[in-house]
């Protein structure tokens, strides 16, 4: 299935892109997805992915199709086909 | 007492006289510092129910307990008057090297009395005051006024919060800057102009003493050390401009007068693009090791050469808001706000209510003369000239800017009254001060803490978007557990605002932001500094009595339940497009919300506050006051 990952903020930096494609299996979750992050972009782990490797590192946060905001105990629920997942990072303030 | 010298310094404008006041270390123990120490000032300062440009206004000036220590990001200070926007506290913070001079020259802080005949620059020198002629820095921009007078007294170390011509000419919306940073958003700008006070000036000599200073700097050392890892450096890299996008995303930028919550243009108007194309560098306040301030300059076309420091809230404010997909025009703007002394939030939301307003066709093209532009101009969402020019009319109170200085509320009711119009309707502000860069017709808590917000339509003093946008609660709904999560942000945010600490550092301390996390840390930095014995409870009541405070102050001054209110737009206009489309804050609901948020307060459902309430608090007189 194909999963769409958009890039904000310190993750569109470090990625250098707006945003990817994914090909991928079904079954997949959002913790998958971040190690499929990691695998692509290494230079996330220590900002944007925790050292795991396995979750986001606060504060960055998926987002899923814009209404959806994906908590820590949600990382294993499953993505479906089409899925848009925004990686994004909030800054209070200003 | 450490941390602080006992002492707080009266001047009257009027008569010239100065006085100092002591006050009992209790005193410090219930009010600290910050916001909540200059609006307790205030309270017992002010002439109740005065005009707030009237010389029973006082200017009430506050410092922080960590200013000039090694506690990092606590060269901050607080500033409190009766605001002319909202007619109720009028509570602000500035940060950096102002804070430290403050501190240095030995006063807690500082109250300002009556009205002077003659513009003034007040000199505070250590322990003596000398009221010094200022006729001669009218007109001059806010950064070029404190440039003047360190010129003038040969001395690069004083430090000047200073008003700009929009001061000067009272826009009820104008601040107090100093070190490039800005006391902002209730108009204490207006308030300073209104009793001539162009400056105000501090030399501070003196070294600062805290209880344990071989405690305080390894705990200081450990937060500065975590300030440069991965909890800041969305500040450190990109600053809060990243949240264009994020909001955009979401659904939630304020776009066209909040006409709606996603703008096509937001990648050109965004922190990253920001960041890629017009950054210069990053700045930091003194005693601040994150340094978020993005310094950026436009290039090239017709505002090349504009150079300011780009926060999130002001370039919503001036771009998506105003329609405007120009980042160029949008620095202009702001620059145009900063150098000339004016809020960039009310500013921007002021002028995109003007661009509705002549879209809708009750303002016309004549509407616009002033001498740029003498046949006037056509105001339409996006035109970026139109943006810089009507920032430099409210700057000015030249024409029509005259209209737009009282700022939306105010404007409208003229406009409304003159022409049987609703312009109203999409004034966009609570309590009269202009609504921030977050669409709250899908944020409902955060909807529920502005609407309660003592100061207005402020981000700042709730932090009840977090829960919202962070997923935590259903952000289109309301439930019950709405009262008591708008209480625990604001009174979060207040702790903050008091001590006062930058939010920005929250997480510095063990990792994470919660109370659990920062408490512990922030009672260990109190009781290393005065000897204290506060605890995670102590830390608490910080917040609990420095919001107390300031709607204690309100309710002097004539506040009730249907003060506590939101936009009209946002109550009956869902947007139609992106990922909140559909949504309102009913009446019903924010009714309901107001009942359960003051069920959590502990007040009654008018929004009073118990006497016994006041008094567990620590504030007895105020009890006797207010208290029902």
């Amino acid at each position: 299935m194909h999963v769409y990952v958009e890039f904000l903020g310190l993750s569109r930096l470090v990625a250098g892109i707006k945003e990817k494609t994914f090909d991928l299996p079904e079954g997949t979750t959002f913790r998958d997805v971040v190690r499929r992050l990691k695998s692509e972009y290494p230079a996330m782990v220590g900002n944007v992915i925790q050292p795991d490797g396995e979750t986001l590192q606060a504060p960055n946060i998926f987002n899923l199709n814009g209404r959806r905001m994906i908590q820590q105990g949600q990382m294993d629920d499953l993505l479906g086909d089409g899925d848009r997942v925004v990686l994004m990072s909030m800054s209070a303030g200003g | 007492m450490h941390g602080y010298s006992g002492k707080i310094l009266h001047i009257d404008l009027a008569t010239r006289k100065t006085w100092a006041e002591s006050k009992p270390e209790k005193w410090y123990k219930v009010y600290i510092g910050g916001v909540s120490m200059a609006t307790r000032l205030c309270w017992e300062n002010i002439e109740v129910g005065c005009d707030p440009l009237s010389p029973g206004n006082p200017i009430c000036v506050a410092g922080g307990l960590f200013a000039g220590t090694p506690v990092p990001v606590g060269g901050k200070w607080g500033l409190a008057s009766k605001s002319p926007l909202t007619h109720f506290i009028g509570d602000s913070l500035s940060g950096s090297w102002f804070a430290i001079a403050l501190k240095r020259a030995q006063w807690d802080g500082i109250v300002i009395h009556g009205a002077s005949e003659e513009w003034v620059n007040v000199l505070v020198d250590d322990g003596r005051v000398e009221f010094r002629p200022a006729s001669h820095l009218l007109g001059l921009g806010t950064y070029e006024t404190e440039e003047a007078i360190r010129e003038e007294l040969g001395d690069d170390q004083v430090r000047s919060a200073t008003i700009g011509p929009a001061g000067e000419n009272q826009v009820l919306f104008a601040n107090v800057t100093n070190d490039s940073r800005q006391a902002g958003r209730t108009g204490h700008g207006a308030v300073w102009g209104s009793k001539k006070l162009k400056a105000l000036s501090i030399r501070g000599t003196n070294g600062v003493t805290v209880f344990d200073p071989k405690t305080l700097l390894e705990l200081s050392y450990d937060i500065v050390d975590a300030a440069q890892g991965p909890h800041t450096q969305k500040y450190r890299i990109l600053g809060t401009v990243s949240n264009v996008l994020n909001m955009n995303r979401l659904g939630l930028l304020p776009t066209r007068n909040y006409q709606q919550g996603v703008f096509e243009h937001a990648e050109i108007v965004s922190g990253e693009y920001l960041h890629e194309n017009y950054r210069v560098k990053t700045i930091a306040c003194a005693q601040c090791p994150i340094a978020c301030e993005q310094m950026s300059r436009a290039k090239d076309g017709p505002y090349a050469g504009a150079m300011s420091g780009i926060e999130y809230e002001s370039l919503y404010a001036v771009s998506s808001n105003c329609g405007i997909g120009d980042m160029q025009a949008a620095i202009k703007i702001i620059d145009v706000c900063d150098r000339g002394g004016i809020d960039t939030m009310s500013t921007g939301v002021t002028i995109s209510w003007a661009m509705e307003t002549f879209e809708k066709g009750v303002f016309a093209k004549e509407d616009f003369k002033c001498a740029k532009y003498p046949e006037g101009f056509e105001p339409y969402f996006g035109n970026a000239e139109a943006g810089v020019t009507l920032a430099e009319m409210i700057r000015d109170r030249e024409g029509i800017g005259d209209l737009l200085a009282l700022g939306t509320r105010k404007a409208s009711a003229r406009v409304d009254a003159e022409r049987g119009t609703e312009t109203f309707k999409w004034a966009m502000n609570i309590k009269g001060l202009e609504t921030p860069g977050y669409d709250a017709r899908a944020l409902k808590t955060f909807a529920l803490g502005l609407a309660a917000g003592t100061r207005g339509a402020c981000h700042n003093r709730t932090a009840a978007y977090d829960p919202d946008i962070k997923g935590e609660v259903d952000r289109f709904s309301v439930d019950e557990t709405r009262g008591e999560l708008a209480k625990s942000t604001e009174e979060y945010a207040a702790v903050y605002d008091t001590l006062p600490l930058c939010k920005f550092i929250r997480r510095c301390f063990t990792g994470k932001a919660d109370r659990a996390g920062a408490w512990p840390a922030i009672a260990k930095l109190i009781n290393a500094t005065t000897g204290w014995d506060f605890d995670y409870d102590d830390v608490d009541l910080i917040g609990e009595r420095a919001h107390t405070i300031k709607k204690a102050f309100n309710i002097r001054e004539g506040w009730t339940r249907a003060d506590d209110h939101l936009p009209w737009r946002w109550q009956n206009e869902p947007m139609e497009e992106g990922a909140s489309a559909g949504h309102v804050v009913t009446e019903e609901e924010l009714e309901y919300l107001k009942d359960i948020y003051y069920e959590a307060k502990g007040w009654t459902q008018e929004g009073l506050i118990p006497r016994e309430k006041l008094i567990a608090l620590g504030m007895d007189d105020v009890a006797e006051e207010i208290g029902v």
